[in-house]
């Protein structure tokens, strides 16, 4: 295995750690009683190094990239080893729920009952803010169907399937290419990259509903069935899909884990915060000069993100009035809170949010807050499977009463309503999309409850005013 | 068990002949859109070992020892905990939408669904604390905040779920100000009523009518709060099975068409009787107000039908009404019958018997009750006649009907469970008996027939199939001589025909054949018949068939209730007197000379025994119309005018007579077996209740109209 | 117990009389009744309008008297005696109507048939 040695260059130039394959857990351990910072990562550490499409996606410019390099090799270092990697790099799934990727992938290493395995990568991006996903499967499709194999390998599935939202035309068009490509190349199929394993992607195009990024969900639509959230127990690592047991990982978990392999999992662990370990693509956008996709460490601060990739906000920090920090699932945060806000799953939870898939949506003070929040709203008003009673009737709820309060027309004490309504949704209902509709009313009602006062309160006096 | 559960609708959507899987399967099962000869056969099932694993759970502090798998809710009940719930209904999968039954787990973070989560060895379910009470009061606001609550104008008022339940557990003021949501309401056919604006998604419609109807017409459409329940597109609930929605839905979202708006439940009274429609003998509630009958429903009977009831069951009860004999009929001079006192015509009819000097002769029908057979089948041979008939055919041949295993369906219903192949010959279950596709092994897990089987397998159309069935020569029979617990069922389209006797003689072989390699307590041998008095009547000796009465040519025919034509007064000589006793205008009036009103179902207490062998009594729930009495009561005041009194006994132990050998003799093979109930339409009317009762004439209309439905799937 | 409080029993359990403290007096009130309604029977056959002769009525008034011939005790003629006079007043001032009166010879209980035949002609089960 390659030993790779790297100079951090801090971005405050405040600690240099030399990262070599079998120091790096001390490194790591030592880093959290110093006063590390992060972020700034090199162009060397970039696992992504075509995220921008600047070159060839096609199987030769992933070559050239290192992808495909010495996978029969890690293959042939067996299950248990690829698991113990992923493991140690302490990886966690990208998809925005956060849960250990190695221990999930373990799984799926029961005793066979003669039922295949699968691997169903959720490249079902529709999270509002989110947008990495996409720019992995257009530019550097390669890594997503290594990863698959690798992951594949790893919890001993028979075949992957992609299932890839139905917008996203250009990027199903690519993905599939790289699929024929190395098909043809003998990299998967039939005794895949001659390691002596037999492993098929697949790839199957969505129909647009945001429902199906969840995973049983997505797992009902794959059968071809309404896009329709499941019960669990049983969990697709017991009936999945076509019913058998099944894991359902996101593109950019499965993508980084050909590198992890690769570089070792201590390499991927040296990044960021113990138990946010890694590199994690940020999505920047709203009211930033320059929004974009970003493979960055993790546990950088807000502001340093912000400020260093996206160029910093519209009329500068002070312009600021609050940032989505995981895409539209997650609780707002104020300006106040973005000041010393981490970008990892611990820090955000501190705040009461959450990394969510990492995609930050930034508001500056041009922003109607509770208009913007309504509008979310209305998303998941539109996009709940309206399967079960809490979603299908709380989300339509909370996103009339939101569209009152932007009007004003509406008495203060609804606002203590909405809050109950969006807790009488959250962890009520089969899915996570109910939490994920409650926590952005949660949020607004958390740090912007004057404003929805004051624009009742507005509206109220204008309406005195006319009858006068 | 999901596997097993698709591979059963798998099988109803083949025995369900508008099923488009049929078509893929077989085309010649297609063309004739139900083959005559069926099989269904199921996977080995491996019996559990019993072995007292159980874990001990927590409900409400109250210790519960429950089988591993068991659900939350379950293990409540078992520990006499009530949890409420609105989508589950535990003889339809487990759908978990409707979040009712969320309760504290200790420990947990969320509340758990009870309908779906099993429980954990330790678990401290707590169905009353605040969490729980907190979780369900939320769910009955969101519930509540779209639906109507136009309670006193809906039929489901008084035996409303969503309105016990919010009465139990919801807040008594609402903090929605919004608009409600309206919902377009749905045609589904002239039985079942729909609102949809009152439906609260418990999705138990759609459920039932895939998993237990066989019928995938019903379904969701749209997401969210537009999300609908309906038929895809514009076209009828085409199912024979459609009314139980009606006792599913748990709001007054589906209703009945025919009863709306006409009761109360507080109104009703309720007799429980059974069911004459079909020879299975379905148990049900008759509702009825004022000497009226105003609905049927189903009552839960384990053995037979479970708590489903077929369309004709429940909707002809409006043919009780209409179309009835209210008065004894005598013909004039002229030749008309015209009313009269009940002395006249109970002397103009005990004269003609008893000039007739022995030429008497009765034929009974489908419909008739054993007291009544017991009575006129007594009367007959003191009158010194030879032939009591039923109208309905049953084989001569061998031992015929002196065996009764030899006219039963012998496995019995619920023993249809345990059966691992069953093979269907000239007869179409699905129409015939209708419930008998609805019992199910265990709750969840969902089947047709009770059978977890692979695809249904069509034989032929003819009698040559049969025959080398018989011989050991078809292409199954070896998987038939493997099966552990075969079931060979047949129907009227085999017994009815010419050649049936020879055949049946042939499938008693072959059952027998059968029988010397299954365990020793199994019977293979099944009949189905069609209607709910013939097992009654062949038990009290009457004769399967008219034939006799044909040769005979009595002075005087007794008809009971025979209705279908099987005597027609061009078989009979011109100055035979033909009495009719029955409760209904039809055929067997229109050819009489003495009309005698008699009784329906719902009006007489009286025994009927069903196609297993099963007897059970009807309740009287109103009193008969105008002059017309109970049929046992009618003949015994004739024969009490005839000064000959004697006693009505219930029903006669059958005879027992020695099996005799079967000659082999020759079947010329192209007869064709072929279900006298094909198609819906044939299905509703079929006696002289369901022909009187416009509701199924609507039901017709409707089906008919349904095929020019371009949407329809032929 | 005492034997007087047994005495004082035993008067206790004695009834009050209704009107007549005597036979003699009780045959005088069922008299001076029958009398007052023999005296009304032209009368109250003109107000009603009765289909039946006078020597009819008064042979109906001798029955419903004839019927309770055999009561004895006094309370209970006196009660008789009683509910008689209230249907005088009714019928002489034409609070009844005529069916009211001419329930009199139609009695509406028919008893009811114990036999089969009976009961099957009647229609009762």
């Amino acid at each position: 295995m390659t030993t790779l040695s790297r100079i951090l260059p801090s971005a405050r130039g405040l600690l240099h750690k030399v990262s070599v394959n079998n120091v790096a857990v001390t490194a790591v351990a030592v880093r959290h009683n110093t006063t590390k910072t992060y972020g700034n990562l090199s162009d060397e550490d970039r696992i992504f190094t075509n995220l921008y499409g600047r070159h060839e996606w096609r199987l030769k410019g992933a070559l050239a990239r290192g992808d495909w390099y010495k996978t029969k090799e890690i293959l042939l270092k067996g299950v248990d080893w690829i698991l113990n990697e992923v493991k140690t790099s302490g990886l966690r799934g990208r998809g925005g729920a956060g849960f250990p990727t190695g221990m999930k992938w373990s799984f799926m290493n029961k005793p066979s009952d003669g039922r295949p395995k699968y691997l169903v990568v959720n490249a079902d991006e529709g999270e509002p803010g989110t947008c990495k996903d996409r720019e992995i499967m257009r530019h550097d499709p390669h890594k997503l169907v290594e990863g698959c194999l690798v992951a594949g390998r790893a919890m001993g599935a028979r075949a992957a399937y992609i299932y890839i939202r139905g917008e996203f035309y250009n990027e199903a068009s690519n993905m599939q290419v790289a699929i024929n490509e190395a098909y043809k190349a003998g990299l998967i199929g039939k005794n895949a990259c001659g390691s002596g394993y037999d492993f098929d992607v697949f790839m199957h195009r969505g129909a647009g509903a945001y429902i199906c990024g969840e995973e049983t969900a997505l797992i009902e639509s794959l059968e071809g069935k309404q896009g329709k959230p499941r019960l669990k127990p049983p969990f697709p690592a017991d009936v999945g899909v076509f019913g058998c047991p099944t894991t359902v990982a996101n593109v950019e978990t499965v993508a980084v884990a050909p590198t992890i392999c690769r570089r070792g999992g201590a390499w991927f662990a040296s990044f960021g915060r113990t138990r946010n370990s890694g590199t994690k693509l940020f999505n920047i956008s709203g009211h930033v000069n320059n929004p974009c996709t970003v493979e960055e460490e993790m546990s950088v601060p807000l502001r340093e993100l912000i400020e260093r990739h996206a160029g910093g906000i519209v009329g500068g920090w002070d312009n600021l009035l609050a940032v989505i920090p995981g895409g539209s699932s997650t609780p707002l945060i104020p300006k106040n809170v973005c000041e010393e806000a981490i970008m990892d799953f611990d820090g955000l939870v501190a705040v009461q949010s959450g990394l969510g898939t990492a995609a930050l949506i930034v508001m500056n003070k041009q922003t109607d807050v509770i208009k913007a929040i309504a509008r979310l709203m209305e998303f998941y008003k539109h996009e709940s499977c309206g399967q079960c009673t809490p979603c299908r009737e709380g989300v339509g709820w909370m996103y009339k009463i939101l569209t009152r309060f932007v009007k004003g027309d509406a008495q203060p004490d609804e606002i203590d309503a909405l809050w109950e309504v969006s807790k009488q949704v959250e962890g009520h209902t089969i899915c996570a999309l109910g939490d994920g509709a409650a926590w952005p009313a949660q949020g607004l009602i958390r740090h912007f409850r004057p404003v929805i006062e004051q624009r009742i309160a507005d509206r109220d006096a204008a309406k005195a005013a006319a009858a006068n | 068990m999901l596997q097993a559960g698709s591979a059963v609708r798998g099988l109803c959507k083949a025995i369900r002949p508008s099923a488009p899987i049929v078509k893929a399967a077989d085309k010649a099962m297609a063309a004739h859109a139900l083959p005559a000869t069926l099989v269904l056969s199921r996977s080995q099932s491996n019996k559990p070992v019993v072995a007292d694993n159980r874990v001990e759970v927590f409900v409400d502090d109250i210790p519960v020892m429950v089988e591993p798998g068991t659900t939350v809710l379950q293990a409540a009940a078992m520990a006499g905990v009530e949890i409420p719930r609105f989508c589950y209904h535990e003889r339809l999968s487990v759908a978990g939408n409707c979040r009712m039954c969320l309760v504290e787990v200790e420990k947990a973070a969320k509340p758990v669904a009870a309908c779906a989560m099993p429980v954990m060895k330790g678990w401290r379910i707590k169905t009353n604390s605040e969490m729980t009470r907190k979780a369900r009061e939320g769910v009955m606001e969101f519930l509540l905040i779209n639906h109507p609550l136009d309670c006193p104008i809906c039929d489901q008022g008084g035996e409303c779920d969503l309105q016990d339940q919010s009465m139990a557990f919801g807040s008594d003021r609402t903090r929605f100000l919004d608009p409600k949501r309206a919902v377009e309401d749905k045609n589904l056919g002239p039985l079942v009523k729909t609102i949809m604006t009152r439906c609260i998604h418990c999705t138990r419609c759609v459920r039932f009518a895939s998993e237990v109807a066989g019928v995938e017409d019903l379904g969701t459409t749209g997401r969210g709060n537009s999300m609908e329940i309906g038929t895809y597109v514009e076209k009828m609930l085409l199912s024979e099975l459609s009314g139980n929605v009606i006792d599913l839905c748990p709001v007054g979202a589906l209703t009945s068409k025919p009863y709306s708006f006409s009761a109360r439940p507080w109104e009703l009274r309720r007799t429980d009787s059974i069911d004459v429609f079909d020879a299975l003998g379905s148990n049900i509630t008759v509702n009825h107000r004022t000497g009226e009958v105003l609905r049927i429903l189903p009552k839960t009977n384990e053995d037979i039908n479970e708590e489903w009831l077929a369309d004709k069951a429940r909707f002809a009860c409006d043919g009780l009404k209409r179309q009835r004999l209210v008065a004894p009929m005598v013909k004039d001079s002229k030749g008309d019958l015209r009313p009269c006192e009940w002395e006249d015509a109970l002397i103009v009819a005990a004269t003609a018997l008893q000039e007739a000097n022995g030429s008497v002769a009765a034929v009974a029908g489908g419909q008739a009750d054993a007291e009544a057979l017991t009575a006129l089948r007594d009367l007959v041979y003191r009158l010194g006649g030879q032939h009591v008939c039923t109208e309905e055919v049953f084989p001569d041949n061998g031992s015929g009907t002196d065996l009764r295993s030899n006219y039963l369906l012998n496995s019995s219903i619920a023993g249809m469970e345990e059966a691992d192949l069953v093979v269907f010959i000239g007869t179409n279950p699905r129409y015939v008996v209708l419930v008998l596709p609805c019992m199910s092994p265990t709750p969840g897990a969902w089947c047709w027939c009770c059978l977890v089987c692979h695809q249904p397998q069509h034989l032929g159309d003819s009698s040559a199939t049969v025959e080398q069935l018989c011989a050991g020569t078809h292409a199954f029979s070896s998987k038939l001589a493997a099966a552990k617990r075969p079931m060979i069922i047949v129907g009227q389209a085999l017994l009815g025909q010419s050649q049936g006797g020879v055949l049946y003689a042939k499938i008693c072989q072959l059952a027998n054949k059968l029988r010397g390699s299954v365990e020793p307590s199994w019977r293979v041998l099944n009949v189905l018949h069609r209607v709910a008095s013939q097992v009654a009547a062949l038990d009290l000796g009457y004769k399967a068939g008219v034939a006799a009465v044909r040769q005979q040519k009595p002075k005087v025919l007794f008809l009971l209730g025979a209705d279908e034509g099987a005597i027609t007064r061009s078989d009979l000589p011109a100055d035979t007197t033909v009495i009719y006793q029955g409760s209904h205008g039809d055929a067997g009036a229109a050819m009489a000379d003495i009309v005698l009103p008699g009784a329906t179902y719902t009006e007489k207490t009286a025994t009927y025994v069903n196609t297993e062998g099963r007897a059970q009594t009807t309740l009287a729930a109103i009193t008969p119309p105008g002059y017309a009495r109970e049929d046992w009561k009618i003949i015994r005041a004739i024969s009490e005018v005839l000064l000959c009194v004697f006693n009505v006994v219930a029903h006669e132990e059958p005879m027992n007579v020695m099996l005799q050998s079967v000659g082999a003799a020759r079947v010329d093979g192209s007869a064709v077996l072929r279900p006298a109930l094909l198609q819906l339409e044939d299905y509703y009317m079929t006696d002289v209740v369901s022909r009187a009762s416009p509701t199924m004439a609507k039901c017709i209309a409707a089906v008919k109209k349904e095929k020019s439905n371009r949407y329809h799937s032929k | 117990m005492s034997s007087s409080r047994l005495v004082n029993l035993r008067t206790a359990r004695q009834v009050k009389p209704m009107l007549s403290l005597d036979r003699a007096e009780a045959r005088t009130r069922v008299i001076n009744l029958y009398k007052a309604w023999y005296r009304q029977i032209p009368q109250i056959a003109i107000d009603y309008d009765l289909p039946k002769t006078q020597s009819e009525c008064k042979k109906k008034l001798k029955e419903m008297f004839m019927k309770n011939k055999d009561v004895k005790d006094i309370r209970i003629i006196d009660a008789l005696v009683i509910k008689g006079q209230m249907e005088l007043k009714e019928t002489v001032q034409v609070w009844k109507q005529k069916h009211g009166i001419m329930a009199f010879w139609a009695p509406t209980v028919e008893p009811k048939p114990k036999d089969f035949m009976g009961k099957f002609l009647d229609g009762h089960n």
